[in-house]
């Protein structure tokens, strides 16, 4: 269940130009936090900007959690202006995470951008479950965008980078490295990043004959079902069940559930 | 801060009397959530006991079950945000078998807001809904932005636009249920003093003010717009001092209570509304930020009675020196 939780900044760190990691203190969130769940964090005292920010949980300890963020505008700004100490209001957990089975031969992460903050834990939790370090492919435009490579590295997992402009690892996008990887039945690839890129990683992989969850975004307000703000179109053909709310029915679904066809990308952030 | 902004109630030996009877409806307090904000309120019932409010308003309900709009259906702009969300609704069936129980039984005062494309579809779900004892009473929501009015001419357009549909619509409703009707009506007009008249002759109980503004933002590096619908309905405190306008003028030429309500996110805020004349409030996109602001109005308005010496709630209605 969700709760409203004050959290305190732990530590605070700029990662790269734009890119930041925080440490919040949370125990009634952190203990029912799962990987792939997200939590919508209150920026501003005032009403500028008047909504939360949704993001997702990086890793999960014991009584806190992490949250690795890019600055994108004026919520990011704030959040990046909080000093340890400093007390931030957290609403989560909040959407579905991701399923974790152990009678999978085969884990391909696929990240792109800041899409990887959702994977540290997913990659933990799979560790734990199935003991066997997810394979990744890290993917950005450009060098000093790749995060989290010592962090995968760490946990024992291979990991293959790429960029757009060839700065660091292949010069390549996130779909074509994971087509060289050869995913077959019996894999499961885990996507986030830019819709086009997981429309793109889905195919190769759905191709393949292997399975294909992706973490959506969509602008939010309330985080929690209520707005019917956050859809994305599926594939279902009944009136009732054609928009999926990424925010509670998500953000983890099957990637042949979405209407990739129907999703019009030029309004993609 | 003072107590009444804070929510913090300060010590007095009165306790104010909160309840309201508004057009028919009794209410324990006067503080309501608006439609599409708050979904059938058992999502929020996971935050606090939502049977503390005065009322709960459901999302409109439609005949059909409607998938809505296509998405990006929401943006954030300054102070507020933009919606184009077409009134995507489970459809009065699955309310009435699914959602409505669930209020009755944490005995929560229903507010059914219901949309229709003609007056008869209102006629039949208000019937339904009475019939059902899933409502105490009824919001007709005439004026939703995102949604294509064949009748009228081009582009968006509200039944509530046009004050001769405004009554022809009321009547109708009136004449197929004896439950308090409230008429939501769209702030998009030049006076908004015509369409709640005609609610008035139409035999409302009550009107709705404000739903959304229209509004339009753009994508200066696509130049797209930034909604698929192009253009949305603005809501969040952003047009609070329109909505408080609006109640002014409308209380002014009314015998039927006004329920007030746009950009509500704390307890002074919606004294500002009843001051202005509303006898009621909503709370509505405040409750995306924090589920419970509605709840922290209803302390906040009992602290504000309490630091005042006002006996009771209805004394402030109307209220502004001026
Ligand atoms: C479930 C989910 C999890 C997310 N997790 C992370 C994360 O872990 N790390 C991270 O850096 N970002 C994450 N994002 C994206 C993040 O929420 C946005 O980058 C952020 O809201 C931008 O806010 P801003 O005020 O700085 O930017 P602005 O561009 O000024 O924001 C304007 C509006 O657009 C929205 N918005 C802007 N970009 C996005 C986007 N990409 N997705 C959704 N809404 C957006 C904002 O919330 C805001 O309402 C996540 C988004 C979702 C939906
Ligand atoms: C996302 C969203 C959905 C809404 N859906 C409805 C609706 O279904 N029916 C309706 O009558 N009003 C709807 N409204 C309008 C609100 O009930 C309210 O009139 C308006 O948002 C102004 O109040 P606020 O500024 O406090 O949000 C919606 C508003 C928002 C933001
Ligand atoms: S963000 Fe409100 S329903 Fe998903």
């Amino acid at each position: 269940m969700p709760h409203i939780v004050n959290c305190e900044v732990l530590t605070h760190r700029e990662l790269a130009p734009g890119q930041f990691r925080v440490a919040l203190q949370g125990p009634a969130i952190a203990s029912e936090a799962k990987a792939g769940q997200f939590g919508m964090i209150e920026v501003a005292r005032g009403y500028y900007p008047f909504l939360r920010r949704p993001m997702c949980f990086e890793r999960i300890l014991a009584d806190a959690f992490t949250v690795l963020y890019k600055l994108e505008g004026e919520g990011t700004r704030l959040l990046s202006a909080f000093l340890p100490g400093q007390m931030i209001s957290v609403q989560g957990p909040l959407g579905n995470g991701f399923p974790i089975e152990s009678n999978l031969t085969r884990h391909i992460i696929v990240a792109g951008g800041i899409g990887v903050a959702t994977f540290p834990g997913l990659a933990e939790a799979l560790i734990k479950v199935c003991d066997t370090a997810p394979e990744v492919v890290l993917a950005a435009r450009t060098k000093d965008l790749l995060l989290c490579e010592q962090d995968f590295r760490e946990m024992g997992c291979k990991v293959h980078l790429a960029t757009d402009d060839g700065s660091a690892g292949e010069k390549a996008y996130a779909s074509q490295v994971l087509e060289r990887l050869s995913p077959a039945p019996g894999t499961r690839v885990y996507a986030c990043g830019p819709m086009i890129m997981m429309r793109e990683t889905s195919r190769v992989a759905l191709e393949a004959g292997a399975e294909c969850l992706v973490s959506l975004e969509a602008q939010m307000a309330c985080g929690d079902g209520v707005c019917l703000g956050c859809v994305v179109e599926s594939k279902h053909e009944s009136e009732g069940e054609r928009m999926i709310r990424v925010c509670c029915d998500g953000p983890v679904f099957d990637a042949r559930m979405v209407d990739w066809e129907a999703h019009n990308f030029a309004y993609d952030p | 801060m003072p107590g009444w902004l804070t929510g913090k109630p300060t010590i007095s030996p009165m306790t104010p009397d909160l309840s309201i009877n508004l057009g028919g409806l009794a209410m324990k307090n006067p503080v309501m959530v608006a439609s599409g904000t708050f979904g059938y309120g058992q999502e929020y019932d996971r935050y606090f006991d939502i049977s503390k409010l005065g009322a709960v308003c459901t999302k409109s309900l439609s005949l059909n079950v409607r998938a809505g709009n296509k998405p990006p259906r929401l943006v954030e702009t300054p102070a507020g945000l933009l919606n184009a969300i077409g009134l995507q609704n489970v459809g009065i069936d699955a309310y009435l078998r699914e959602k409505a129980p669930y209020l009755r039984k944490k005995g929560v005062t229903i507010v059914a807001n219901i949309y229709g494309h003609a007056p008869d579809e209102y006629v039949e779900l208000a019937r339904r809904l009475e019939a059902e004892g899933a409502a105490d009473a009824i919001e007709a929501n005439l004026s939703c932005p995102n949604v294509h009015n064949a009748k009228l001419a081009t582009g968006p357009s509200m039944v509530s636009q046009v004050p001769e549909q405004v009554a022809e619509y009321t009547t109708s409703i009136r004449s197929a249920t004896k439950l308090p009707l409230f008429i939501k009506l769209t702030p998009n007009v030049v006076n908004i003093c015509e369409p709640a008249l005609a609610a008035q002759e139409g035999g409302a109980n009550g009107v709705a003010l404000i739903n959304t503004l229209l509004g339009m933002a753009i994508d200066t590096e696509t130049r797209r717009p930034k909604l698929a619908n192009i253009v949305g309905g603005l809501s969040g405190p952003a047009i609070r001092p329109v909505a408080v306008k609006m109640v002014w003028d409308a209380a002014r030429v009314l015998k039927i209570p006004i329920i007030g309500m746009g950009g509500i996110c704390i307890a002074a805020d919606a004294i500002e509304f009843l001051l202005a004349g509303a006898s009621s409030v909503a709370v509505g996109s405040m409750s995306f930020r924090q589920p419970d602001a509605s709840l922290r109005v209803v302390e906040g308005v009992e602290a504000y009675l309490r630091q005042h010496g006002i006996p009771t709630v209805s004394d402030l209605v109307g209220a502004i020196r001026v």
